[in-house]
């Protein structure tokens, strides 16, 4: 009895502890921080708005260096060569990351990060890298979209191969406005299908709790049984 | 006579058989005398941790678990590595366990059915916050669902396996139950964020007081997969 009201005690605090976070503590298969919303989905929890960031990238005989600019959640970060940016005439390109404040959805896509708006003093020359952080909580997406005003219209820019979970990786040749989705009319890509803003994972809990109580009445009969025979067995003796 | 309630005694030592014994106790060695192979040096070095102090072999245990988690987390976080050392760091963690006896483990096959229910109540209770909330959505991506799996096996048999024995022999279950839930939330602090410790704790808790009510190791491998799969 005492082990039972134990385990009572450490389900009561383990859902209270659970509740108090967003879902989806992992065993590290997830981002290294939770993503900061622009627009929460009514699962996140506690949510912080995102951040903006500034890099200026130094022109050294025309040709601007190498490096990166992020927001301050490292929520996306746009990576530039040796000379990607156009430097004639400048000794310095800033370039602002900076998020949409307002969660624009275009017909037919779903985004599930925020939109963010990257801007530069010069134009880019050569392909930049852009690599976009997105929240467990969404479904995975399947491309990175681009356009040059938030009310669209909105392209595809094709994402290169997963380089690390909850991160996907393109390249551009713009500034823009850009965010990661999938086209709303197809399934989420990628990912095991537990939920995906359905009910799905409240129905695998409740098959759950109906297995494990259809099972154990059978169990728990078939166990008293074996004990009442034993009691006789050991009544003759 | 036994009791009869519920999972309070679902694996009686008495009655436990070792369902992995064939896996997790050292084999004779197979290779030739003077060539160990890497099967036999194992099992040496396995029995050599079965001899140390019951103090050592917690700290060993210990920091060797730590050390596989931490090391996981940093190599993961290398692109495309992130499978690999899931995978590899399962497997590492499960090798701490090679050679201690299944029943000191909590495995084995008595009583298997209540074992495997036990281990789907604890899969419902874990996912139970996230379900609550409506459109929870736990989204794993399809090969690193294989890599949990991995994990959530090796974690178990190393921290609620061999860890909770090393500290039950070494101070009994309040020891075990504390112990194995304070090294465990500390393997977990480089792959959380300081907000997610607290549930990361609440949850080794959980499964810690369940390997002592019920003496098993299955229920929570079990319920602990299903976990990882969905969250």
């Amino acid at each position: 009895m005492k082990r039972v009201a134990l385990l009572a005690a450490a389900v009561t605090l383990y859902v209270v502890a659970a509740w108090m976070v967003a879902p989806g503590f992992y065993d590290g298969f997830g981002p290294p921080a939770p993503y900061n919303w622009t627009c929460p989905p009514a699962q996140a929890g506690a949510n912080t708005k995102p951040g903006s960031g500034h890099t200026d990238f130094k022109v050294v005989g025309g040709v601007s260096d190498a490096g990166s600019a992020y927001d301050r959640d490292g929520q996306i970060v746009i990576g530039f060569l040796p000379g990607a940016l156009d430097g004639a005439g400048k000794t310095t390109i800033g370039v602002d990351v900076t998020p949409l404040a307002t969660c624009p959805q275009p017909p037919g896509i779903q985004f599930v990060t925020n939109v963010y708006q990257i801007t530069g003093a010069a134009s880019i020359v050569k392909a930049a890298n852009l690599v976009l952080r997105y929240s467990n909580l969404e479904p995975a997406p399947a491309d990175v979209y681009f356009a040059s005003d938030p009310a669209g219209p909105w392209k595809g820019l094709g994402i290169a191969q997963q380089a690390q979970p909850f991160t996907v990786v393109t390249s551009t040749k713009s500034f823009g406005y850009f965010a990661a989705g999938y086209l709303s009319a197809s399934p989420p890509p990628g990912a095991v299908k537990v939920g995906g803003g359905s009910q799905t994972l409240p129905i695998i809990v409740a098959v759950l709790i109906v297995l494990v109580v259809l099972s154990g009445i059978p169990l728990a009969i078939l166990r008293r049984r074996q004990s009442h025979g034993q009691v006789e067995e050991e009544g003759d003796v | 006579m036994r009791p009869i309630s519920g999972f309070s005694d679902c694996a009686p030592r008495s009655r436990m058989h070792d369902a992995f014994a064939p896996l997790l106790v050292a084999s004779p060695g197979s290779g030739r005398p003077g060539s160990p192979n890497l099967s036999s040096r194992f099992s040496a070095a396995s029995l050599v941790l079965q001899r140390t102090h019951p103090a050592a072999r917690v700290a060993l245990v210990g920091a060797y678990a730590l050390c596989v988690e931490w090391a996981r987390v940093s190599i993961q976080a290398q692109p495309g590595l992130a499978i690999a050392a899931l995978v590899m760091g399962g497997i590492a963690l499960g090798a701490v366990a090679f050679g201690t006896p299944a029943e000191r483990l909590g495995l084995g096959r008595s009583r298997i059915g209540l074992r495997i229910v036990g281990g789907l109540a604890l899969g419902a209770v874990l996912l139970l916050p996230a379900a609550a909330r409506s459109g929870a959505v736990p989204l794993l991506p399809v090969g690193l669902a294989f890599a949990a799996i991995a994990v959530s096996i090796g974690e178990e048999l190393a921290f609620r396996g061999a860890l909770y024995a090393a500290l039950d022999e070494l101070g009994g279950a309040p020891l075990a139950i504390a112990g194995s839930t304070v090294v465990w939330t500390a393997a977990h602090v480089l792959s959380h964020p300081p907000a997610f410790l607290g549930a990361v704790a609440a949850a080794g808790l959980l499964l810690a007081l369940w390997r002592w009510a019920c003496r098993d190791l299955v229920a929570p491998i079990i319920g602990h997969v299903i976990a990882d799969l969905a969250l």
